[in-house]
């Protein structure tokens, strides 16, 4: 009898406890999970949901509507046997854009940081200046290019690189100078990385700079041992940042012929494919399985980035 | 007397490269301003002078028939009704939902804290086309294609991670005190939130919603997903669609840069106002992180 009272009495004790502790733990969490809670539910329904489902799809035939049936690495194997070919020009030029951009206009609008960091006169004029194309909606930019870069030798900057006697070029119609092209108009947008540099440059201490040139340092050594360095969390960030924006481009849509293919295939970059088998195709299976594919290389690419950030100063040492 | 000598050659030489450095400067601006005048000029031709070759860039006569035949033969006060709608929804849901969750991981301690905000700061790695074809299903499902819905209701759920950052970030940076004092004379936490905490943000506020202005304001992709019906578009997606299928031959020229002229003129005039929180507000907020 009394072991038993005592068995009920201990048991009973253990569930008091228990309900003690989550008393404990709701009142200690209770207000930051509910200001949290709208971007648990979002991240629920709006991203990890939808990254499940299309794992899935990319193993089935799925037009998007009743057709639905399981094919295994169908998707796969064909993407890596007859589309191959198709597969690896997409992947290629947006590779060959991103190694070219990313970097190219890292330098750029860091050169142009430089120029408006100055302590001279209207050089917030020039600031504005330089910052105005970014605000032009990307579709904006995407019809005045193609108007500039008429490829007829009458068109506008034909006609002006005429006079320095350069022959005129077929711009985004031609294969060869199709991706240049798109290069170079994207450098319309350096005024981003611009404003994004001269927050790095603010942020170096002034006094650096006096002790450096105190010490005889000259302009070149002050840039590279003291500007570089302590902007390298800035470099990483862009880097990160230019890396997975430049591998899912998809503005070439916009003045890329044939649905934003180019010619001969040559501005055909991975984000439209996945467009046009999804949206035009209706092939939400084979879609998909590009999609990871992309998602994979687009992680692997950070991971790296990540894992070779030694030479990022992090300010403890 | 050579001291003197080389004071004044020192001098010269400094007006020379800053002379230099402004040449340069204005050079860069002209480049970059040019597609700018050249859209709008070539806007205000007639239809006969901007098919011509060679391309001519003065408008002889000045003309605003563009702009006419876009408003009268064409929708675009629609399709601004439309981009307008969805801007202003995101104007006010984005930024007052991302800086709901923030005040939580800013100013409360709870259990998973940690571990949500990393999983948060992982989807700001994450690429959209991952999930835009699911997406694309279960709005189909909800019965929301062809209506606002995408654009909007999904924004009600953090609305971004880097904005959540960011307020975050700011939110860090103010004292307790502030917040000490109203939790003494009984105020709750979400009163604290929207009468003390979220005032103060107003600076890094402002910043995210121009960002939010510019991203929906041109955004073409996510319209041309889910606005399938004619009449439904948005102004991005409807230049988007003209310049491909409507507005292709050359004498159609004037009519794509009247839509362009017309889409960047709100941009533009909010950059020239905001410029200062722009540009120095990314300076103060984005690279604590």
């Amino acid at each position: 009898m009394r072991i038993k009272t005592d068995k009920g009495v201990s048991g009973g004790g253990k569930v008091n406890a228990f309900l003690a502790f989550l008393k404990k733990e709701w009142r200690m969490s209770w207000a930051g999970w509910m200001f949290i809670s709208p971007l648990v539910i979002g991240i629920a329904v709006f991203t990890a949901y939808p990254m499940v489902q299309s794992l899935i799809y990319s193993f089935y035939n799925y037009d998007g509507g009743r057709l639905f049936e399981f094919n295994g690495i169908a998707n796969f194997r064909y993407m890596f046997g007859l589309d191959f070919e198709e597969v690896a020009k997409v992947f290629g030029n947006t590779f060959l854009y991103g190694i070219i951009s990313v970097p190219l206009n890292l330098c750029l609008s860091y050169l142009l940081a430089v120029l408006v960091n100055q302590k001279i006169h209207a050089v917030k004029a020039f600031r504005v200046f330089y910052y105005l194309p970014v605000v032009i909606p990307g579709v904006v930019s995407g019809v005045i290019w193609s108007q500039i870069m008429d490829p007829s030798s009458q068109g506008v900057l034909n006609l002006f690189l005429g006079k320095f006697g350069i022959p005129p070029s077929g711009f985004f119609a031609t294969a060869p100078t199709a991706l240049a092209s798109a290069i170079v108009m994207n450098l319309w947008g350096l005024g981003g990385g611009m404003v994004l540099w001269l927050a790095a440059l603010k942020n170096i201490p002034a006094g650096l700079y006096e002790a450096a040139r105190i010490d005889g340092a000259g302009v070149f050594r002050r840039f590279f041992f003291i500007t570089v360095p302590l902007s390298t969390p800035m470099i990483f960030y862009n880097l990160v940042t230019g890396i997975i924006g430049a591998m899912q481009t998809n503005n070439t849509m916009v003045f890329a012929s044939d649905g934003g293919r180019g010619p001969k295939d040559s501005l055909y970059f991975i984000a439209v494919k996945i467009y046009n088998e999804a949206f035009i195709a209706k092939d939400f299976g084979y879609a998909s399985a590009l999609a990871w594919v992309l998602f994979i290389v687009i992680a692997v690419l950070t991971a790296v980035t990540f894992l070779t950030s030694k030479w990022v100063y992090t300010g403890d040492e | 007397m050579r001291a003197m000598d080389k004071n004044k050659a020192q001098k010269v030489r400094r007006a020379v490269g800053l002379t230099l450095m402004y040449l340069f400067m204005t050079l860069l601006a002209v480049i970059l301003l040019f597609p700018y005048m050249f859209m709008l000029l070539r806007s205000l031709m007639l239809d006969s002078q901007v098919m011509l070759y060679p391309v001519e860039l003065w408008p002889e006569p000045f003309s605003f028939t563009a702009y006419v035949t876009l408003f009268t033969a064409n929708n675009y006060f629609g399709y601004f009704l439309q981009t307008a709608k969805v801007v202003v929804f995101n104007l006010i849901a984005i930024p007052l939902s991302a800086s709901f969750v923030a005040y939580g991981f800013s100013k409360y301690r709870f259990r998973g804290k940690r571990f949500f905000f990393s999983l948060m700061m992982a989807t700001m790695m994450l690429p959209g086309v991952v999930v835009q074809i699911p997406l694309y299903v279960l709005f189909n499902d909800f019965g929301w294609l062809d209506s606002l819905l995408p654009l909007t209701i999904p924004n009600l759920f953090g609305g971004g991670a880097i904005y959540v950052f960011l307020i975050r970030q700011y939110m860090i940076g103010i004292p307790k005190e502030l917040e000490e004092a109203a939790k003494i004379d009984g105020a709750n936490p979400l009163v604290r939130y929207f009468s003390i905490t979220l005032p103060l943000c107003m600076p890094v506020l402002t910043f995210i919603m121009v960002t939010v202005f510019n991203a929906n304001w041109s955004d073409f992709y996510t319209p041309l997903l889910y606005l399938s019906k004619e009449g439904t578009e948005t102004l991005a997606y409807a230049i988007f669609k003209d310049s491909l299928y409507k507005f292709v031959t050359p004498d159609k020229a004037n009519l794509k840069m009247a839509a362009g002229v017309f889409m960047s003129v709100f941009p533009a005039v909010l950059f020239l106002v905001f410029q200062k929180q722009l540009i120095e507000g990314i300076s103060t907020s984005a690279l604590k992180g």
